[in-house]
């Protein structure tokens, strides 16, 4: 546990047919932090996390974890854990045997914890995998996620079809076991409000590009929305990369790229304009992924693009 | 070695599948068999009679090997187990429910002859082809025809997992095209007549031996296919 860098990646690119999956991704996962994989449908998220955990392949770069090709390397892939989505399991198999086979594989399984969440989920573990609900099928996921305690864990959309509830103790668990055995953590989602104050660091991929790196907390108002008369919002923020605009009659709500001091805030109060933080999923469903909601795009949309803070 | 091992224990952990089903099959078949025997020796029949019987199991390990690869390979992905170990566990567990299904034909086949075709002058285990044989020959042979049909099974499924619906496609039309081209060429040339008094010259021991050679080179193409082969 003592590497720095848990995964790190150079370069990968991985092209189905005529799809660009991968294009030119580089990145590196710091040991015991948790981090958010954040994207649409189709960009790329499960294809990057089977690629860094050696269940695929690149077409082109070269992965490491913990110092070491993760592909076909039992020693390496013993430190890593990835139940996808759409996981399968052998077709006789019942709950609990999912979990023995995990108890098996797993070096720091804790069956203690398995047993805590399947009270948890209210997981029927005599049952048939395949006559599980879409819900209980990733709560299964989950719990051999969580308990298999593994250095490199991934979870792939691992709410799927679970209920608020449920969610909620998924979240609550992770938090609680990681602060008690950290580990590098990787969260696929695109619920992003929902995971975003259990996230250290956001990635987001689009495309099959990374689109952002950065730390959580300097994502924190790193963006503000500006609303008030129009004419007063457009001289404001003037200046200011957009990330988007909303107007109705003569007022104004447009969100900008920026830090704003204190006495930019105190500034603005007295122009009668009103400031608030834009919160990640906005950030992110705004400047990485959307386009400029609005035709007048401007130069600062364009940049607004491919930022990083 | 010790995942390939863990690999073998995670294929036990469903016992019915590896162990329970082919002997439940073998045992109903065998059942069956008797029964019909009887009623046809109560018909008055006459000489031996022969039932093929004992190859059920056989064509279920066919399936074995679509299914071992099918779902129990992208369960091993997310144990994180290589492809390597997976290959291996599951061949080297195959080849050892093959190796004790094959004793247990050779010594049902003693006991057949002991017992006069279980009293009933039949053959199911021991087909004369095969019986005749010394001990090695006839558990080589079950155990190389079971190893072929698992093979089989394994290679078809590990160039689906590869390829896809696109390498079914391109595999059976590629088979169906050689066989054609055999069959025709055969055909043209008359060739027929030579190639069945041949096959009447087959041993046991030689058709063990061939099949041991195609089950190997059939084993070697699917570890190939599968270190590449991925789940999505």
């Amino acid at each position: 546990m003592s590497e720095k860098i848990a995964v790190s990646a150079q370069r990968l690119t991985k092209t189905f047919k005529d799809v660009k999956a991968l294009d030119d991704v580089t990145l590196q996962l710091e040991s015991n932090k948790i981090y958010g994989l954040l994207g649409r449908n189709g960009a790329g998220k499960t294809t990057l996390m089977s690629i860094l955990t050696g269940q695929g392949y690149p077409g082109s770069g070269e992965i490491e974890i913990f110092g070491h090709a993760p592909f076909e390397h039992d020693a390496t892939l013993s430190r890593i854990c990835f139940i996808r989505e759409s996981q399968k399991y052998p077709d006789e198999y019942k709950v609990f045997q999912a979990f023995k086979a995990a108890s098996l594989f797993f070096e720091n399984w804790n069956e203690a914890l398995a047993q805590e969440l399947i009270a948890d989920f209210n997981l029927p573990v005599k049952r048939k995998i395949k006559k599980l609900s879409r819900g209980q099928l990733s709560a299964v996921g989950v719990i051999i996620g969580l308990a298999s305690r593994a250095e490199v864990t991934f979870f792939d959309e691992p709410y799927l079809g679970l209920d608020a509830v449920a969610r909620q103790i998924f979240y609550d668990r992770l938090v609680e076991d990681f602060s008690l055995y950290p580990r590098t953590i990787v969260l696929s989602s695109h619920l992003i409000d929902e995971v975003a104050n259990l996230l250290e660091h956001v990635i987001i991929i689009d495309g099959g590009r990374i689109v952002m790196d950065s730390d959580a907390e300097s994502l924190q108002g790193a963006a503000v929305t500006v609303s008030g008369n129009s004419s007063t919002v457009h001289e404001f923020i003037e200046g200011y990369p957009v990330i988007h605009r909303d107007s109705l009659g003569t007022l104004a709500s447009i969100s900008i790229r920026a830090r704003l001091s204190e006495r930019q805030q105190t500034e603005a109060r007295e122009l009668g304009l009103d400031l608030s933080p834009v919160s990640l999923q906005q950030l992110v469903v705004r400047t990485a992924l959307g386009q400029p909601v609005q035709s007048e795009t401007t130069e600062g949309d364009e940049e607004a693009k491919q930022w990083s803070v | 070695m010790e995942r390939v091992i863990k690999v073998v224990r995670m294929q036990l952990i469903n016992k019915w599948v590896f162990i329970g089903l082919p002997l439940l099959i073998l045992g109903c078949s065998f059942i069956f068999s008797l029964a019909i025997f009887w009623i046809v020796r109560e018909a008055g029949a006459e000489g031996a009679v022969y039932g093929g019987g004992a190859q059920a199991p056989m064509w279920y390990f066919l399936a074995l090997g679509i299914q071992a690869l099918t779902l129990t390979f992208p369960f091993s992905q997310a144990m994180s187990v290589s492809r390597r170990s997976f290959y291996l566990g599951t061949v080297l567990l195959f080849s050892a429910c093959a190796l004790a299904l094959s004793i247990f034909y050779y010594l049902m086949g003693l006991v057949e002859k002991a017992t006069g075709g279980w009293w009933l002058d039949s053959r199911f285990f021991a087909l004369e082809w095969i019986a005749d044989n010394n001990a090695a020959v006839q558990v080589g042979f079950y155990f190389v025809l079971m190893v072929l049909l698992f093979m089989i099974g394994f290679l078809i499924a590990t160039i689906y997992m590869r390829w896809k619906t696109t390498g079914m496609v391109v595999f059976f039309i590629g088979l169906g095209v050689v066989l054609l081209g055999v069959a025709a060429l055969m055909t043209f040339s008359d060739f027929w007549d030579n190639f069945w008094s041949w096959a009447l010259t087959w041993t046991a021991a030689g058709v063990t031996l061939w099949g041991g050679a195609v089950a190997v080179v059939m084993a070697g193409g699917s570890y190939l296919t599968l270190r590449k082969a991925t789940v999505a």
